[in-house]
């Protein structure tokens, strides 16, 4: 029953039931849904509820990163550190065509951020 | 967070409920869950208190009291495995029914304490099914090709071309200065466009949705792609609602020239619509 119904509403997988990805299951599993009296439980076995917040105790956690698990972190959009953007590749080629050499260009700017 | 040092040591051998989710009451179909749950060793099962279903499942203290917990958080293979499970168990559920999603790891003591919870919140929780009733969680993401973007909109840029060229007719550190320059350019018109596009795009699903909420973008690596996030929403729709599914084929198309991709997940519990915390008194 629920396999069929689901897929007739499963607009972006219509190739297959392909699992969804890690990244979706996980923002809403471990960082969506009710939680039951505040996140995080004192002592927990002198009481009849124990909840934990998944999402601290990850953050926390030195895999975390390793998994990529650091959503809320939030992050630069459009950043592009690794000088390989779109303009650096074509500010290169303009650089070549001007015969001007990546390292002198450099060096300028060492020059203009130590005081010129 | 205090540790739980101290505690008795046969609580470690006992077992929990863990809670999956509340329907309504009424819902039990047969051979429904089988083999999915969170332990393997423990089906689920359809806990009826009142107006209220909870599909939940035992759980070995051992393995979800919290001191376990803190090691096994930091097990990855244990963690996709649990959370697929919790999320498996729902997306069955919601297949033929409306479900309120709880959040991973919500274990209780005994069932006669889960009982409880489902009696003294009944009013709460069934307000909440309410509003979530006949409808599904849709999600969309938004990918952009950053340096197709970036052509584009140069393209189109008098200042940014000029900024450009002159950038390319100087030399050493003046050529390096309008490099930068022509680079904060791009960047600032990215953002610009960035935010107009999302502001946009989410309007035009929130016509077409219930509700619908933005969530954080995900890092590429996490997304496990190559192009960046530009929007991450959810959206509740009604279940038999098509005209959802219609705008995001519209967007698809309106934004494919500037490198922009659409992409559809879901149905997924209304995780982003339900309360964030229930009982809080």
């Amino acid at each position: 029953m629920s396999s069929r119904d689901l897929d007739a509403y499963r607009p972006g997988q219509a190739t297959g039931p392909a699992p969804a990805q890690l990244a979706d299951v996980l923002e809403r599993v471990l960082d969506k849904g009710i939680v039951i009296a505040g996140d995080i439980q004192v002592n927990l076995l002198d009481i009849a509820l124990l909840t934990v917040n998944p999402r601290q105790l990850i953050a926390s956690a030195d895999k975390a990163k390793e998994m990529g698990i650091d959503w809320w972190e939030g992050n630069a959009f459009l950043s592009k550190g690794d000088g390989e953007g779109v303009l650096e590749q074509r500010l290169r080629r303009l650089e070549d065509a001007a015969g001007i050499e990546p390292d002198r260009a450099k060096r300028a700017s060492l020059r203009e951020r130590s005081g010129e | 967070m205090s540790s739980s040092a101290g505690a008795p040591a046969g609580a470690q051998n006992g077992s929990g409920w863990y809670l999956y989710g509340v329907v309504a009451a009424g819902y039990s179909p047969t051979g429904f869950l089988s083999g999915v749950s969170v332990d393997p060793a423990h089906e689920v099962e359809f806990l009826t208190e009142g107006s209220l279903t909870a599909l939940a499942s035992r759980v070995s203290l051992a393995e979800f009291d919290e001191p376990s917990l803190l090691e096994r958080l930091n097990d990855p293979a244990w963690l996709e495995q649990k959370i697929r499970a919790h999320e498996q168990v729902l997306e069955r559920a919601l297949g033929s029914t409306s479900v309120v999603p709880f959040r991973f790891c919500t274990v209780y003591r005994s069932e006669a304490e889960l009982r409880r919870f489902l009696g003294e919140r009944s009013e709460e929780l069934e307000g909440v099914l309410r509003r979530v009733e006949g409808k599904v969680e849709l999600g969309v993401k938004a990918f952009v090709d950053r340096d197709r973007l970036a052509l584009t909109l140069a393209a189109g840029d008098d200042a940014l071309r000029e900024i450009e060229s002159r950038a390319a007719a100087a030399e050493g550190g003046r050529a390096y200065l309008e490099r930068r320059r022509a680079e904060r350019l791009v960047s600032q018109e990215l953002e610009r466009f960035a935010a107009e596009a999302v502001g946009a795009c989410h309007a035009r699903l929130l016509a077409v949705a219930e509700e619908g909420t933005l969530g954080p973008r995900q890092s590429a690596e996490l997304a496990g792609r190559s192009d960046q996030m530009l929007m991450n929403g959810a959206y509740l729709v009604r279940a038999d609602e098509r005209r959802f599914e219609e705008a995001v084929e519209d967007l698809r198309r309106e934004y494919a020239h500037l490198g922009v991709g659409f992409e559809i997940t879901g149905p997924w519990p209304p995780y982003n619509f339900v309360p964030r915390e229930v009982g809080v008194s």
